[in-house]
């Protein structure tokens, strides 16, 4: 219970290893639809090839925080483990079992266009702790996600930073 | 003549205030919105899982989250305007039954790029605190 964390992460930060996932529909209309229809987004440039192309777009576009969506792991997907799942697990094993997330970062280099076909490249970026947090005792981790397009060009960052906590180690 | 020009362009300055946005928060946003984001984890969309979970209910998903900060901040905007990057803490979360308001304030400009600070209140305290960094060119320009 008593194992530093900071030892087996830290060298998982220094190899860089990724876990790359490609997409497996393209960006499509009927899921920009879907995703309009449900959060009631209005904006032409979703849904309207001519206003998207009067707004220099080459076509409807994705809303840009759609980027996470097109590499979301499919349900019936097997399983793979990467370095970021071994890393969540060991902060379990430390002691750390409870997790919340706490920020989300996205960039966008483009929007995202109906054909665009992406690949995720997810790895461990940072690692900070042990903090003392409202939560209890915990540490904060952050993964990398790099977005690509069809032709190896990037599209768009995701910075995803989790604490894990220990309720029981809690000052107060 | 562009069809989408943005309306209003003139007079973005550091402390603009967005217009509010009230969004209720019901159990068909929160599944609707999971399921359009591809994001199956049943505490989403099956209150029976999230009540063993813990939670008291079903609860939004963070990547609906991001879309409705693009959706609150884009409407303001306009259609010309181009998102460069949403950045948000994550805080109280939505629940079903539940109200979220946005408020939003312009933090800086400098030239087309205009930063704006967002943030989402539920009924327990903010959902969302965050900054969207924004193009938006001047009319009859393109970003």
């Amino acid at each position: 219970m008593s194992q530093d964390p900071n030892v087996l992460i830290g060298e998982m930060i220094a190899a860089g290893n990724e876990r790359i996932s490609v997409a497996r529909d393209e960006v499509n209309r009927p899921m920009i639809h879907h995703l309009c229809d449900a959060m009631e987004e209005t904006n032409p440039i979703y849904l309207d090839p001519e206003a998207a192309r009067a707004a220099g777009h080459p076509d409807v576009v994705a809303p840009p925080s759609a980027l996470q969506v097109w590499n979301m792991i499919n349900p019936s997907d097997p399983v793979i483990e990467s370095d970021v799942d071994r890393a969540y697990a060991h902060l379990a094993d430390c002691g750390y079992p409870k997790v919340v997330a706490v920020n989300c970062d996205q960039e966008y280099d483009r929007y995202l266009v109906p054909g665009d076909l992406l690949t995720a490249s997810e790895k461990v970026e940072s690692f900070v702790g042990p903090k003392q947090t409202g939560l209890g005792e915990g540490y904060f981790i952050t993964t990398l996600t790099t977005y690509t397009d069809q032709q190896g060009e990037r599209v768009g960052t995701m910075r995803f930073r989790t604490l894990w906590y220990n309720p029981e180690k809690r000052n107060s | 003549m562009s069809t989408v020009d943005t309306a209003a362009r003139t007079g973005i300055a550091a402390g603009t205030q967005l217009p509010e946005l009230r969004i209720p928060i019901t159990a068909t946003l929160i599944v609707t919105g999971a399921i359009a984001t591809r994001d199956f984890q049943k505490v989403h969309h099956d209150k029976d899982v999230a009540q063993a979970a813990g939670t008291p209910n079903v609860f939004m998903n963070i990547l609906t989250t991001n879309a409705l900060v693009n959706r609150y901040v884009g409407e303001w905007a306009g259609p010309a305007a181009r998102v460069g990057r949403i950045n948000i803490r994550l805080g109280a979360t939505n629940f079903p039954g539940d109200e979220m308001v946005f408020t939003g304030t312009v933090d800086s400009v400098d030239g087309q790029n205009v930063v704006v600070k967002v943030v989402g209140t539920n009924s327990l305290g903010p959902h969302v605190t965050g900054t969207v960094d924004l193009v938006i060119p001047s009319k009859g320009e393109s970003a």
